[in-house]
């Protein structure tokens, strides 16, 4: 089974500052550490499963700069065979339709039976790569999934829908899944597939090779554009209460007395 | 005249709440732009829908067919492209839902209409479109421009609040097109399975999130809760780690809860938690992080370390609860 | 020269630094207080090749070098300094030696079960009444027929209670002074050899120390590691490989020290403003990052030179382990310091470094002895 899963390289943000930049439509990235998108990891380790069970290969494909190569390296040790850099100066500030148009070029090339992308983009929170992609490849596609399961040529996918109800459905292939995190147990990479990685390749195809044109990538080609950034409004805010844990206990202990909640 | 699309959204029976929320959001626009509103609604005997759909909108366009008794995104996709034969809305809003999320992109790219998604806010300026969404979990907004001024928006659920129009708008039925089958079909429905706390009926809440760093120290926050006779909870990445089942976890993809009181320790207040809990009557926030999305939800705050601050509070409760 | 680390060596510090954060350092406090043996842990580490890193993959391990080894366990060390001894051992006290010295039957029949932690492995050279003075060891083996009486005990050996395969040394001829010792692979279940009590010591608590007692334990011949009177020579050879791994063991303590004072610093607030703007604080940073980066390059110096084949690096070695452990109980000292009053805590983790730092001037040589090793490099002129 050829799986193709589409990763990206996020800057981690949970516990870090977030700083609007000079240009106020981006953010100051020098001091923030990156990984591999959270529900990617997933959507990787499950192309990984499937192949360990079917067999075939799995191919890393990812939209970045040389620094992209860390994520995509990692991604062959957890399992990748081949990995695919696409890059051009050109692509900065591509929107969504845009990264998935790339993506779809590129896998013009490549023959697949699955692809498999995360839900959401922890940096961005757009959810429509995945969709899009599916769209542009004419090829049927299930969202959120928490559960694959494959049978000849047909695709069982579970979609998680809200309050923990779940959407049975079934596509032949090639198809594509945009996969939820908690859907299986991300493995560590072992040395010995560490080692292995070193020899295992990432080809890197520039706007040339993927024969596209600079005006319909990055933010000449977007239809939509971030024109600014800015922490949200201090709507209802919080009232803070101060001092030592000691101090601040009291005071709630006493809010929650007069509330009549002890 | 131009129009502004809302689609409706309704599973098993119901009409979604979203719909209607955009629908208010919907209306605002369209009396700006001076153009119509319209519902479209693609189900299968779903006259009542269109009737309630209609004293919030212009105009509702209905497709009947068995094929659209349940979600099916490619079947959603060729109605709809169908439908824009008669005239290209400006702008087209559909719930950032799980089902929206499933057939906006494809959508996007069969009308070649311009997607912004999870929108909490969408205004006109003229002739310009621009959305408002969050980024980097909440810490941001974003304003986004439709560089046409049209396109699709995904909206975010519980963004605007609903209200009746009194309209009464037309109900036109649409010709269901023919076509290629779908490729994807659908199964079933599956139910979360009832867990062995229905979290939804406790009166206090005390729920737990990636601040808690390890398993091991739910015991801490376990122990507040008991002393407040409340149930414990958690986000999602408590759930995705194996630390609580299921069926304690409150946002988008779990349960929603309106507690008497809602503690939430070392949870950041990403949208898709915070949407769950909300309703609360009152909401504490403990989280060492001052900038902490959660603050802006939360009726009270704490900025410390949960460490130090839980075991001193559970404390307090339990001596004055003796005394 | 290039003090870059390989592609590939960056890798594996991400994947050890990532297993120990998520794995590891939930369990460090509480294994410390029970003094359990972190089985779970062991065995998923050992999928992962953690437990063989320098066992050849036809044997079950990761095939890899001595720098890729002081990596995983300074990443280890930095969140559980127990479990990076255990791993130390395993490596270069025990797989490495038999690797070294042992025969191809040898190598089938115990790399393998060491380098999956189907068994631990232990080296018993200490004594109860011998440390430093390794020629007044007391064992002895007696070559009897087909098999070797072993007498003894050895005192102080981390994962004692646990181990399966133990590697360990006794005089076959007391006559010929220190070339008269021999060493021995001693698995568990050899009759007359038996373990003692699990030791109760300040630190490195969950390593299942204890005694390793041979009351005239039945060794097959088989089981000799290399020849009879070499086993001084291979003593001295896997030491000076193991302190390399000591050194990194105590560069990652340090730097967990390091890395939990700076983040302390930066949220106590005292007299109005962080603690982080105080000279006094600072001053204790900058002396620990700067110590800790000049033992970790010794460290890794050692390792290259060991990797690149050089026959004689106990310089090298004893350098870094003696710095790298001088440099550690410095750091945890500061690091405690930093903390103030919470740092006397057993609610944070930098009491347990400070307890776990002590043994790293006194194991796998003391720093006297690394001191003698290094003075009489230099006077012999290598």
């Amino acid at each position: 089974m050829e799986i193709v899963v589409c990763v990206k390289r996020v800057p981690q943000t949970e516990e870090a500052e977030v700083i609007v930049d000079s240009s106020g439509a981006d953010i100051v990235k020098d001091r923030l550490t990156y990984d591999m998108n959270e529900s990617d990891v997933y959507a990787l380790e499950e192309a990984v499963l499937l192949k360990e069970k079917f067999g075939g290969t799995v191919t890393l494909v990812s939209i970045g700069p040389q620094e992209t190569d860390d994520v995509l390296r990692m991604g062959l040790a957890k399992g990748g065979d081949v990995a695919l850099r696409l890059w051009d100066p050109c692509f900065v500030h591509s929107d969504g339709y845009v990264t998935a148009s790339i993506l779809a070029r590129a896998m013009k090339e490549i023959s697949f039976d699955l692809v498999l992308t995360g839900c959401i983009a922890t940096d961005d929170g757009r959810s429509q790569v995945g969709g899009m992609l599916a769209g542009l490849l004419g090829i049927p596609h299930a969202s959120y999934v928490t559960r694959v399961e494959i049978e000849e040529r047909t695709v069982t996918a579970h979609s998680e829908l809200e309050a923990g109800l779940i959407q049975v459905n079934r596509m032949p292939m090639p198809a594509l899944l945009t996969i939820q995190t908690g859907i299986n147990e991300p493995r560590y990479a072992s040395l010995i597939s560490i080692k292995r990685a070193t020899s295992k390749e990432i080809r890197v195809l520039t706007m040339d090779d993927l024969g596209l044109e600079e005006a319909t990538v990055g933010g000449m080609g977007s239809t939509t554009r971030i024109m600014k950034l800015a922490p949200p409004e201090v709507g209802k805010r919080a009232e803070i209460l101060k001092g030592t844990p000691e101090q601040v206990s009291d005071t709630l202990t006493e809010i929650l007395k007069k509330k009549g909640m002890i | 005249m131009s129009a502004i699309s809302v689609l409706a959204e309704h599973r098993r029976g119901e009409l979604r709440d979203v719909t209607f929320e955009m629908l208010v959001r919907g209306r605002e626009l369209a009396e700006k732009r001076g153009a119509a509103l319209i519902a479209i609604l693609l189900g299968h005997q779903v006259d009542n829908f269109a009737q309630r759909l209609s004293e919030y909108a212009d105009r509702v366009i209905l497709v009947d067919h068995p094929d659209l008794i349940h979600f099916n995104p490619e079947i959603y996709r060729k109605v709809l492209t169908s439908l824009t034969k008669n005239g290209r809305p400006v702008l087209v809003l559909i719930g950032h839902t799980a089902f929206g999320v499933d057939v906006a992109p494809g959508l996007s790219v069969d009308l070649n209409l311009a997607l912004v998604t999870d929108c909490v806010d969408i205004r006109f300026e003229g002739d310009q479109l621009i959305a408002v969404r969050q980024m980097y979990g909440g810490k941001l907004n974003a304003e986004v421009s439709f560089a046409e001024g049209e396109g699709l928006a995904t909206i975010r659920p519980g963004s605007c609040a609903v209200r009746p129009l009194g309209l009464h708008g037309e109900i036109v039925k649409a010709d269901y097109p023919a076509g290629e089958p779908p490729r994807r079909e659908f199964v079933h429905y599956i139910e979360a399975p009832p867990g062995e706390v229905d979290i939804t009926q406790a009166d206090v809440i005390v729920a737990v999130g990636r601040g808690l760093k390890e398993k091991a120290n739910l015991s801490i926050v376990e122990e507040l809760a008991s002393s407040l006779g409340g149930v414990l909870a958690c986000s999602r990445p408590i759930v995705d780690a194996g630390w609580l089942p299921k069926d304690r976890q409150v946002g988008s993809s779990g349960k929603t809860v309106k507690p008497k009181l809602y503690i939430a320790v070392g949870i950041s207040g990403a949208f898709q938690h915070v949407t769950g809990m909300k309703g609360s009557d009152t909401i504490i926030a403990i989280n060492k992080d001052p900038n902490a999305p959660v603050f802006n939800e939360a009726d009270y705050g704490i900025v410390e370390d949960l460490f130090k601050v839980v075991p001193v509070l559970k404390g307090k409760i339990v001596e004055l609860r003796s005394s | 020269m290039d003090f870059e680390l390989t592609q590939d060596q960056k890798l594996i510090q991400d994947m050890v630094r990532r297993f120990a954060i998520n794995e590891l350092e939930p369990v460090a406090a509480e294994i410390d207080r029970t003094r359990e043996f972190p089985w779970q842990n062991i065995k998923k580490m050992a999928e992962l090749g953690l437990l063989g890193v320098i066992v050849p993959e036809q044997y079950g391990g990761a095939g890899l070098d001595f720098l890729s080894l002081a990596l995983v366990i300074e990443e280890i060390s930095k969140v559980c300094a127990s479990t990076g001894v255990i791993v130390a051992v395993n490596n270069s006290l025990v797989a490495y030696p038999i690797l070294n010295f042992g025969n191809g039957d040898q190598h089938k029949k115990y790399l393998p079960l060491l380098a999956k932690a189907e068994k631990i492995g232990a080296i018993g050279l200490t004594e109860p009444n011998a440390g430093s003075d390794v020629a007044a060891f007391e064992s002895t083996a007696v070559l009897e027929g087909d098999h070797y009486r072993l007498n003894g005990t050895k005192r102080f050996i981390t994962n004692g209670r646990e181990a399966g395969v133990c590697i360990v040394f006794a005089y076959t001829d007391k006559s010929k002074g220190h070339r008269g010792m021999s060493a021995f692979v001693v698995e568990d279940g050899t009759p007359g050899f038996s373990k003692g009590e699990h030791e109760d010591l300040m630190g490195l608590r969950s390593t299942g120390n204890c005694e390793l007692i041979f009351e005239d334990a039945r060794v097959p011949k088989e089981n000799l590691l290399g020849e009879e009177g070499q086993g001084f020579k291979i003593a001295m050879h896997t030491l000076d490989v193991s302190r390399i791994d000591i050194g990194a063991q105590a560069v990652g303590i340090a730097q967990g020290a390091l890395d939990a004072a700076v983040k302390y610093a930066k949220e106590r607030k005292a007299f109005g403003q962080s603690i982080s703007e105080f000279q006094f604080i600072q001053g204790m940073l900058a002396e620990m990052a700067t110590q800790i980066m000049a033992a970790r390059l010794l460290v890794y110096h050692a390792a290259v030179v060991k990797d690149r084949g050089v026959p004689r690096f106990s310089k090298e070695s004893s350098m870094a382990k003696w710095f790298a452990s001088e440099t550690c109980m410095n750091a945890v000292r500061m690091a405690v310091q930093v903390h103030g009053g919470y740092g006397y805590s057993k609610d944070y983790a930098v009491e347990r470094f400070y307890r776990d730092a002590k043994v790293m001037e006194i194991y796998e040589g003391t720093s006297e002895i690394q001191k003698v090793v290094i003075a009489r490099s230099l006077l012999q002129g290598t």
